[in-house]
């Protein structure tokens, strides 16, 4: 802004100076500014202000952090024999017979549908392991073999967050004719998601 | 003669210059990168999605500011050459566009990001109906909102900006969008956390903390970037409107171009964040430079 350009003064020697010019319209002049009678250091607005900054993008970061550790465990007793049912609902998408499918994909809110983004390693995993262990019985196997891996996964899994390409992720051709209604209701779709989430997946965490 | 004549005490805070040198690198990585990632947008069908082109105009915002300084120098060092007169008509209108672009470039960075933000909130909370509530054609309309209403306020607070009644919300609209946005991924990132919950209290779980903190990391350096990058110029816009007289404040001003080295800095980085983190797009650089060979 003109009213901005600093103009500088008349020491400054270098041929390379990029303030060396006035406007004609200045909406305030610059006047003589007198350094006598500081208190403080005279770039105290410049130091106070980068340090203010700096704290409060320290303080950002450990805000973040803290809110990443995983509570107390008298926290996750509560919900979590409910949300384990859920968990193992999307995990054991291909370990359990249909039915329980069905019973627990009418439970499912509209929030928790998003989980599927994040257990994209989950089904993924499972899918591989399925290929190779084929039958219910093998499920808690599964969990131990995947919890270990998905754990090392997880970094991807935050990366999603940033380098989401969920428009790759859900737009399959199994899932192109659903209506939005139909998504939400049947029970389907959930596997023919997990088939299209295991098809993306591998696009998203490459 | 307007010119502000610091005395000649030692103790002056004299202009901070930043090389030019400098300047015009810093500037010219800044263009040819985010030029960079419009072509590819632009090349790549897969590209052409809502999300990418947010993308795009942060990368055209970023584009602004970069070329903003770099006319601003060529200019000066024109009229140090003499070819153009210092009180003419027409550099006054000169002077006058460019503020006002450098303002446009501003407003989109931070409509951008807001409307990157708010594209990614939706992707992941309303995440099967994300086709149907962002609609190419929407996004499209979003973004000649956005850009209307920024190249709208960009003229108006250069020609007024005299008056506090721009100054002032233009400075609280830098923290109040940072802010929101703030927000938006705060709960984006409780989602990543109670998922991470989820993944603990599996059996035999052996999640480790660390993992996490890459998110906190990667949400920290995208904020803590734009904030370092444009809160150093917005606070020298408020101390130039309220307190030029005040040694403080004209010591805080002696760092001008610095302020402005930091902004095309800002554009260096934003495609890093944003734009180079995606695979597809990574793949379409790649392509895009073999073929050239």
């Amino acid at each position: 802004m003109s009213a901005l350009r600093l103009i500088s003064n008349r020491t400054s020697q270098q041929a390379l100076s990029n303030s060396d010019y006035t406007w004609e319209y200045e909406y305030y002049e610059y006047g003589p500014v007198s350094f006598e009678g500081l208190k403080a250091h005279k770039y105290s607005i410049v130091i106070g202000f980068w340090v203010g900054l700096a704290v409060f993008v320290i303080f950002m970061f450990f805000v973040l952090t803290l809110l990443t550790k995983t509570g107390a465990p008298h926290q996750d007793n509560a919900e979590s024999s409910e949300k384990r049912f859920r968990m193992n609902s999307f995990v054991a998408d291909f370990g359990r017979p249909l039915e329980s499918e069905r019973v627990f994909s009418r439970q499912i809110a509209e929030e928790s549908r998003s989980l599927f983004h994040f257990c994209i390693n989950e089904v993924e995993h499972l899918d591989k392991a399925k290929q190779s262990h084929k039958g219910p019985g093998l499920e808690s196997n599964i969990h131990f073999q995947e919890v270990p891996r998905s754990s090392g996964m997880f970094e991807e899994d935050l990366n999603c967050l940033t380098k989401f390409n969920i428009p790759n992720f859900v737009n399959t051709e199994q899932n192109s004719s659903l209506g939005e209604d139909d998504l939400l209701i049947s029970e389907p779709p959930i596997i023919l998601e997990s088939k299209s989430v295991m098809q993306s997946s591998h696009r998203i965490l490459d | 003669e307007n010119i502000s004549d610091f005395s000649s005490n030692i103790t002056d805070c004299t202009q901070v210059v930043v090389p030019e040198e400098v300047f015009f690198t810093v500037a010219a990585a800044g263009i040819l990168e985010n030029l960079l990632v419009l072509i590819a947008v632009i090349r790549n069908k897969n590209l052409h999605l809502p999300m990418y082109f947010f993308i795009c105009s942060l990368a055209i915002s970023d584009m602004l500011g970069s070329l903003y300084k770099t006319l601003e120098n060529i200019f000066i060092i024109l009229c140090k050459m003499g070819y153009l007169t210092r009180r003419g008509d027409f550099e006054k209108k000169l002077d006058d566009a460019m503020d006002s672009m450098f303002i446009l470039s501003l407003l989109g960075s931070i409509f951008s990001l807001l409307a990157i933000a708010a594209d990614r909130y939706i992707t992941i909370f309303y995440a099967l109906r994300y086709h149907n509530i962002m609609t190419l054609r929407r996004a499209l309309v979003i973004l000649a909102i956005i850009w209307t209403f920024c190249a709208g306020s960009s003229i108006a607070i250069a020609l007024f900006s005299y008056e506090a009644a721009t100054v002032i919300p233009f400075t609280i609209l830098f923290p109040l969008m940072m802010f929101f946005i703030l927000c938006l991924y705060i709960h984006m990132f409780l989602l990543a956390r109670s998922h991470a919950k989820k993944i603990a209290s599996l059996p035999a779980s052996t999640v480790h903390q660390r993992t996490n903190m890459k998110g906190a990391i990667t949400l920290t350096i995208f904020l803590g970037v734009f904030l370092c990058c444009w809160a150093p110029f917005v606070l020298h816009i408020l101390l130039a409107r309220f307190c030029p007289h005040n040694p403080y404040c004209a010591c805080y001003m002696s760092i001008f171009h610095v302020n402005g080295t930091l902004i095309m800095c800002n554009a260096i980085i934003d495609p890093m964040i944003f734009a180079f983190r995606s695979p597809e797009l990574r793949s379409t650089f790649k392509k895009m430079f073999c073929c050239a060979r």
